[in-house]
């Protein structure tokens, strides 16, 4: 090959109309890009931030740092208050997490089932109670139990907490499920059912599978709902059935917050986290797995 | 889809009608009536006696503090919330779940906890500042922007997750072929991604401003009380048992949820941006 | 050959992607008013090779050179080439018009009057205003010019009457236009095609190969194409790069590449071919199947191995006692024109395509002429 070599004039943006931005231009735009983006995050995550510190907190007082100490995670067992409002969050929460997860599964199927035009109405319908302002869905729902007193007088507490809490949870699940079963093959069930498999098994062993990655999405979403819920809650509880958001709004009030609440909230953030990531490497790894057989 | 399953929808449709229309039919009515806790049933009648809270001073005040912190609230989430989505879908770093993950975990911990972490940093002397040496906020407890910071950084997490998700689905080639034709990067942001990416900041939008007009927890811890929204009120006729006057307050905030439901389902047929 | 201008030069160009080389030295000169196609499978490094000339790419190594200057450096939206992306990349947000405007509406105004020709504006500004030819006036002009301009590229392209269409809501063929318009209505330089005519069916991919042919040749832009098609590539191109590992394998008319493949790949790339190890003899001779050919045009040393290939068709079939080699019909299968036959000669089998039909089991006599015959190097590594 002969070595031909040209020093060609580089082209610049002016010769074709544009106007180049100085470097320290760039520079900058970058840099305060980063510092505004990163600033944004901070905040987000400053309420998070100060309730770890409180946490480790060796005082009562909250106006002041005194130094690091790990008391109050092995003193929330010590708070009865504080353990009888994590127990409801969890049996609340869980009850209604269970049961909106079984039910919005079924429920997607039905909708999507439905033909275009009604599954579009049914589906704005379904997020009436996303997206209708929890005051409202709280006020109403508390009116609604409150004039089926006279028949059951004590119906406020545990059943009307699980079921104002399905009533949000469930919206979230078929949200969840419904783009998986748009993505689904639609002859799948068709060949399902054409080898003699009864439907309703069918829907369990072809289309559950299919969509499993949706419903655990929505199970997710409706745990974490049920849990942080505030609103809803403080309008529908009774009988001193508090959950932990509305025991909190309580104490507040009266100024006695123990520091286990931040021990216990922090533990929970960490936990939250730790499966996260435990979660998203396990996936990695399985990927990569099948990757290395394939190879 | 195969139509045998049609049937598991019915019970959903009913599950809807008893929990969405009968307790918002029931509310319409009570905002029409007398009732409170102190009556009975049979003493219930229609009237619109009460309906003078609507114009009372408080109540009108409520429902403009209710307007302004919802579209300020809105307006600077929309702002720094696209900011951050567009930094995150142009990040170089692979892996989004990671990214997301960043921006949701914060939502996990308890709202009312986390708004009486602000309040303690918002306060003269704080945990924060015994530790920096000064305070971050300044004393802003019990203000306007002390209820404006805490609002927006609750909710951002809304505004950021569906603009991010609508700035995902915008094709790569859309964004080459727009510079391909000779149209500067920053041009390019404004003709093409913006406008792809509306229908996530109309979700957005909508789910920030929705539950900040109509809350009342974190105006009321941050302001102390100063500050009264709409959903303060309700909140105290709830608590006074007056259950006609809650009502009709929360009859209009529906009104306005309407209204918005109603733009949403212009840009998205199916709130396939709610998540 | 006469001589043209160079319009784009790559030179040494490598790109590297996780320790691969995508594109790997290529040096690759591009004239005026040419057709040139990049031709290879997926993976071979076309449409990298064409995202660095477009600039979406920058080369890691090596220099991209355009009209005689270092293009390396300059982003997408300067450089005077356009592209049609494979799967369009229309504007769904837009309308038919507007998607084909976009490019103008979105230029400097400095742009704008240099495009449409400053002394021109100005003259029907002032026709209008009847005095001074104010801004508002030009802005006008140049205004109904883009308007001009964007239906003119419309009706070249057949979609008069679809400006108001959505770009969801015409087929794929019509999709295909209206990004074809958007990119020529600015006037490129050079026109850049990503395996444009991959989605759409085979009727109206051949309509559209003659349709893009017609107009290279009416615009007199240069247009870079890159396809996996070797047939569209033959039909179309002035000139064929075929490439295989991001390596420039041939590069020639199309005839050139059919007829005198370098390798065996290009031979088997390019249409079928019966690829034969034989025997250089000495000049004008070679020796395979056992039999002497006379050949012609070929220069190695005498008795050097050569891979000798010959095109299906090029083959005549003559009288058994006539032919030169004989062998045994083992396949047969009618393909409309011409038939498609397997011969067995001792333990080779050949193609080959004949008009008159044979028997499987029936015997078989063969001629080629010396010109058909075409020997490349023996590859030591494959």
């Amino acid at each position: 090959m002969t070595e031909k070599r040209i020093d060609y004039p580089v082209a610049t943006l002016e010769e074709y109309g544009y106007r180049e931005t100085p470097a320290y231009v760039k520079k900058i735009i970058k840099v305060l890009k980063s510092v505004l983006t990163y600033l944004v995050i901070f905040f987000l995550y400053l309420s998070i931030i100060v309730i770890a510190i409180q946490s480790l907190n060796s005082s009562r007082v909250m106006s002041a740092f005194d130094h690091v100490s790990f008391q109050w995670y092995p003193n929330i067992l010590n708070e009865p208050e504080l353990m009888t409002a994590i127990k409801n969050t969890f049996l609340v929460s869980s009850i209604a997490t269970v049961v909106a997860t079984i039910l919005g599964t079924f429920f997607a199927i039905g909708l999507y089932s439905l033909e275009k035009k009604r599954r579009q109405q049914w589906m704005l319908m379904n997020n009436v109670p996303i997206l209708n302002a929890d005051i409202v869905t709280g006020f109403s729902l508390m009116l609604m139990f409150r004039l089926l007193m006279p028949l059951f007088p004590n119906i406020f507490g545990l059943f009307t907490l699980v079921m104002a809490h399905l009533f949000f949870t469930i919206p979230y699940v078929i949200l969840n499920v419904m783009p998986k079963l748009k993505e689904t093959d639609p002859n799948l069930m068709d060949a399902a059912l054409d080898l003699g498999v009864r439907p309703f098994k069918a829907m369990l062993k072809v289309l559950v599978p299919a969509i499993k990655a949706g419903i655990f999405a929505g199970m997710l979403m409706a745990l974490t709902m049920s849990i942080d819920d505030f609103v809803i809650s403080y309008f529908n509880t009774g009988a001193g059935f508090d959950n932990l958001s509305v025991w909190i709004y309580g104490v507040i009030g009266r100024r006695e917050l123990t520091p286990s609440v931040y021990a216990f909230s922090t533990l929970l953030t960490l936990f939250t986290l730790v499966g996260l990531v435990l979660y998203e490497t396990l996936k990695n790894n399985k990927k990569k797995g099948k990757l290395w057989l394939r190879k | 889809m195969n139509k045998l399953y049609r049937g598991l929808a019915r019970p959903y449709q009913i599950w809807l009608i008893i929990l969405v229309f009968i307790p918002l039919l029931a509310m319409v009515l009570i905002s029409i009536s007398n009732y409170n806790a102190s009556l009975s049933l049979s003493e219930v009648q229609i009237t619109f006696a009460d309906w003078d809270l609507l114009f009372q001073h408080q109540t009108l005040v409520a429902f403009k503090n209710s307007l302004v912190y919802a579209s300020l609230t809105t307006i600077i989430s929309f702002v720094l919330g696209y900011f951050v989505a567009y930094q995150i879908k142009q990040s170089r770093i692979k892996n989004k779940f990671i990214i997301l993950t960043i921006i949701i975990l914060p939502m996990w911990s308890n709202l009312i906890l986390r708004t009486e972490g602000l309040l303690n940093i918002m306060e003269e002397n704080n945990i924060l500042k015994s530790i920096i040496g000064f305070s971050l906020l300044g004393n802003i407890a019990g203000t306007p922007f002390a209820v404006l910071f805490g609002l927006v950084f609750t909710y951002m997490p809304f505004m950021i997750l569906p603009i991010y998700t609508a700035l995902e689905k915008i094709d790569i080639s859309l964004e080459e072929a727009s510079q391909d034709l000779g149209v500067t990067p920053f041009k390019t942001f404004w003709k093409v991604i913006f406008p792809l990416s509306l229908k996530g900041v109309v979700t957005g939008s909508i789910m920030v401003f929705l539950p900040t007009m109509a809350g009342f927890a974190i105006p009321k811890i941050l302001s102390k009380g100063n500050i009264v929204l709409i959903g303060n009120i309700i909140d105290q006729k709830f608590l006074y048992t007056t259950f006609n006057d809650g009502s009709l307050l929360a009859v209009v905030i529906l009104i306005v949820i309407l209204g918005s439901l109603l733009i949403i389902t212009r840009f998205d047929k199916e709130g396939e941006t709610l998540l | 050959m006469e001589k043209k201008k160079a319009l784009i030069e790559l030179i040494d160009v490598t790109k590297t992607y996780d320790d691969e080389n995508v594109v790997d030295n290529i040096s690759l000169t591009i004239f005026e008013n040419e057709f040139v196609t990049l031709l290879g499978p997926s993976g071979c490094g076309k449409t990298t090779t064409l995202r660095m000339i477009a600039g979406f790419v920058q080369p890691d190594k090596g220099s991209v050179i355009i009209n005689g200057k270092l293009f390396n450096d300059l982003p997408p939206y300067a450089r005077p080439i356009h592209t049609v992306f494979q799967r369009y990349a229309l504007f769904p947000h837009l309308n038919v018009f507007d998607n084909v405007a976009f490019g103008l509406n979105n230029r400097s105004w400095d742009y704008l009057t240099h495009f449409f020709g400053l002394d021109e504006v100005t003259e029907e500004a002032i026709k209008i205003t009847g005095g001074e030819p104010t801004k508002a006036a030009m802005k006008k002009v140049v205004k109904s010019k883009i308007d001009k301009a964007v239906r003119d590229a419309l009706t070249m392209v057949k979609l008069k009457g679809f400006e108001n269409r959505k770009v969801d809501q015409i087929s794929g063929g019509q999709q295909q236009r209206v990004a074809l318009a958007r990119a020529l209505v600015n006037r490129p330089q050079i026109l850049l095609l990503d395996e444009p005519l991959a989605a759409l069916d085979l009727k109206l991919r051949q309509a559209m190969q003659y349709e893009l042919k017609e107009m290279q040749r009416k615009l007199g832009i240069t247009f870079v194409f890159v396809t996996h098609d070797q047939e569209e590539a033959m039909t179309m191109s002035d000139r064929i790069v075929v490439m295989k590992d991001g390596v420039i394998q041939q590069l020639g008319t199309p005839k050139s590449i059919y007829n005198e493949p370098v390798n065996r790949y290009v031979a088997n790339f390019i249409g079928e071919s019966n690829i034969i190890p034989g025997t250089y003899v000495k000049k004008d001779l070679v020796n395979f199947l056992g039999v002497d050919f006379a050949c012609m045009g070929y220069n190695f040393a005498d008795g050097e191995k050569v891979d000798v290939v010959i095109r299906p068709e090029d083959f005549d079939v003559v009288d058994v006692t006539k032919a030169k080699i004989t062998g045994k019909v083992i396949f047969s299968l009618f393909k409309g024109v011409h038939n498609e036959l397997e011969v067995q000669i001792g333990e080779t089998v050949l193609l080959l395509h004949t008009y008159e039909s044979y028997e499987i089991g029936q015997p078989i006599g063969l001629s080629i002429d010396p010109y058909e015959i075409h020997m490349m190097k023996v590859e030591v590594n494959e």
